[in-house]
């Protein structure tokens, strides 16, 4: 039977029923336990399942995430949270020099099936350090699968697959996402599989390539502009390492138009290597500039409001993108 | 107990322990191992038989047969880029550990890995990656997957002097005494991190006083003396197996050589080189030995003979050994 959850609810769901099935399965981090986690993403798991399996953690994101990679090579598998993908950076050491190499360095000789869970992007107000998405970090590291669902249906059947995946999955979670994703989500066990982008509106005119946070806006822009004649396509990635190219190349193909659109910034960006995928296999195809609408080159996002309201995509600049580009 | 425990201990104290002729050649044996082993690396280094690097352990084998002999099969050592000799205590076949020297296909991880980086996963080895205290922070996740799983088996990490300054080290130390977890931290003071002194890299004198901070025992003891070093390790060891914490035991030492095969170590003097030459932990253990009728002279000669032989075959095999093909470059990224 299917309800309506939100993000927030389909992932303690799919954490709570993957740790009853499998007693492998650990979380750690900070404040997940006794306070259930800042955004309450993990309320209940402690009194369900005890401090042996919901470890609230030293305040050090690298001994989180190397505690994880470890236990999993004595094959249980841990799920760490990193409160705020701003505070990631203690552990980089960990997930690019450990994590991300250790299959490779050891020719399979260990893995580290770990799923770190990261709460990213902006929540409106939330400051410089509360609010960045950065999951391009990580996918620049070959060994890294890297994920952000846009719906709380994918949420938890991603969060699913990637815990049973074999490698280390970085699961990232946009905190405005938590409590307005809301979709019929299966009481049962179902998986969302790692790698296949979504089609997630038809359309013949371009190809609309975007993920998380935007694919609600982008597919609302894309409404208004249907009003008034112009079809997008909108393609949620889902899975940006590794990326679904068979997805992206047919769009582009068939619409021969693309306009990409992410919150992150512009600059060697997701949407860089996006462009550079489709100029290198489908430059024939085009018939106008990749364009980009992005969150602008600045440091992160300001806190006063006005300046809050100007970092970020919304609606209107997609609107924008999309005129622009169809015209062209 | 904590307190008590954190005092240097700098006198040996297996003096006492009356130890079995059998334990005794064993530690000798091992000793003489990894130093021939060690000698015959930088000489293929420096006769270019392979590239890259080589980060020689020379004047610390006790530290490295003190802490890793006897350990259990299902036990987990890691390693550091100087520890490429705790493969060979740990039981890894000689063959595969020179061909990791030479990155060929038949090493453990068929020629990934820098030379001296070396793990062996069916020993639970694990190969190591040059960022300093990493090795710790994994290894403290595997003790953490240890006890979870309501195991005996411990873990034994080793890092130099240089990385207890490195906060990936505070991070792992102070995690592992939260969870009590099974754990021998081995910290090889050799006085210099690269060219650094330690006077410029800590103000402590004794490198086990950290773990006070940490709240379980450090101790310091001379790590020339391998029979010293054996003690320490043991009793750490079994407080590990018997779920009461890990222990940091600081093992003061000297690397003969320079940081790696490239660096002359002109920041160091004559006279310190000397002066630790002739507390060299392998002859002076084989004096004692002599002393004690454990070993003969011709018991030596046949030890020493029947090593040379071992690693003239492994040599050999690393030798003849192809390397990987450039098809398998991207092989084993994802599963």
């Amino acid at each position: 039977m299917a309800r309506t959850l939100n993000m927030l609810e389909a992932i303690n769901e799919a954490l709570s029923q993957e740790m009853e099935r499998d007693d492998r399965v650990f979380i750690l981090g900070e404040d997940i336990g006794l306070s259930g986690g800042v955004f309450k993403v993990t309320d209940g798991l402690l009194d369900k399942f005890g401090e042996e399996r919901v470890l609230d953690t030293p305040l050090a994101e690298g001994i989180i995430i190397a505690a994880a990679i470890g236990s999993s090579m004595m094959g249980l598998r841990p799920v760490p949270e990193i409160q705020f993908a701003d505070f990631i950076t203690p552990a980089v050491e960990q997930l690019v020099q450990q994590a991300s190499k250790l299959r490779y360095r050891s020719a399979g000789g260990y893995s580290c099936p770990i799923t770190v869970r990261i709460c990213c992007g902006a929540g409106g107000g939330s400051g410089l350090y509360h609010s960045q998405e950065n999951a391009a970090w990580f996918v620049h590291e070959p060994g890294l699968k890297v994920v952000l669902p846009s719906t709380a249906y994918d949420a938890k059947g991603m969060l699913l697959a990637a815990i049973r995946d074999p490698d280390p999955v970085l699961f990232f979670e946009h905190k405005s996402l938590y409590r307005q994703a809301k979709s019929e989500v299966p009481e049962g066990d179902y998986t969302v599989p790692i790698g296949p982008a979504a089609i997630r509106r038809e359309g013949r005119d371009m190809t609309l390539l975007t993920y998380g946070f935007m694919t609600q806006k982008s597919l609302d822009a894309a409404e208004q502009m249907a009003q008034r004649g112009v079809e997008v396509e909108v393609v949620e990635l889902r899975t940006l390492a590794p990326l679904d190219k068979e997805a992206i190349l047919n769009s582009v193909r068939k619409t021969n138009k693309v306009l990409i659109v992410h919150e992150d910034k512009k600059t060697m960006g997701i949407g860089a290597e996006l462009s550079a995928i489709i100029s290198e296999e489908a430059f024939e195809d085009l018939d106008g500039p990749i364009t980009r609408i992005t969150g602008p080159d600045v440091p992160a996002i300001p806190f006063s409001p006005n300046l809050d309201k100007a970092w970020q995509v919304n609606t209107e600049k997609i609107v924008a993108g999309i005129e622009q580009l169809a015209a062209y | 107990m904590a307190s008590k425990s954190n005092r240097a201990v700098l006198e040996p104290e297996a003096e006492k322990a009356g130890h079995s002729p059998e334990l005794l050649l064993g530690l000798y044996r091992m000793l003489l191992k990894c130093r021939l082993c060690d000698e015959k690396a930088r000489i293929l280094f420096r006769q270019g038989k392979y590239k890259g690097n080589f980060y020689s352990g020379v004047g610390q084998e006790a530290t490295e047969v003190g802490t890793a002999y006897g350990l259990r099969e299902t036990d987990w050592i890691a390693p550091s880029h100087r520890d490429w000799t705790s493969n060979i205590i740990k039981g890894a076949p000689l063959k595969f550990c020179f061909a990791q020297l030479f990155a060929k296909v038949t090493s453990p991880d068929r020629g990934r890995s820098s030379p001296a980086h070396m793990g062996y996963p069916p020993l639970h080895v694990i190969t190591p990656a040059s960022s300093i205290a990493g090795q710790l922070n994994v290894g403290t996740g595997v003790a953490l997957g240890i006890k979870k799983l309501g195991r005996d088996d411990i873990v034994v990490t080793y890092c130099g002097d240089g990385a207890t300054s490195f906060g990936g080290f505070h991070e792992a130390l102070n995690f592992a005494g939260v969870h009590k977890l099974p754990l021998l931290y081995v910290v090889q003071n050799n006085l210099w991190a690269e060219s650094v002194p330690l006077r410029l890299q800590t103000a402590l004198t004794n490198l086990s006083d950290r773990a006070k901070a940490y709240g379980f025992p450090g101790i310091s003891v001379d790590g020339n003396d391998v029979l010293a070093v054996y003690a320490s390790a043991q009793t750490a060891i079994a407080r590990a197996r018997a779920g009461e914490g890990p222990t940091l035991l600081e093992c003061k030492t000297y690397r003969w050589y320079g940081h790696s095969e490239i660096d002359p170590a002109k920041y160091r003097s004559k006279e310190e080189v000397d002066a630790w030459k002739k507390r060299d932990p392998v002859a002076t253990f084989e004096k004692k030995l002599m002393e004690q009728r454990v070993l003969t002279e011709a018991k030596k000669t046949e030890i020493a003979a029947q090593t040379t032989k071992e690693i003239n075959e492994a040599v050999e095999f690393a030798e003849q050994s192809p390397y990987p093909e450039a098809s398998e470059l991207r092989d084993h990224i994802w599963a």
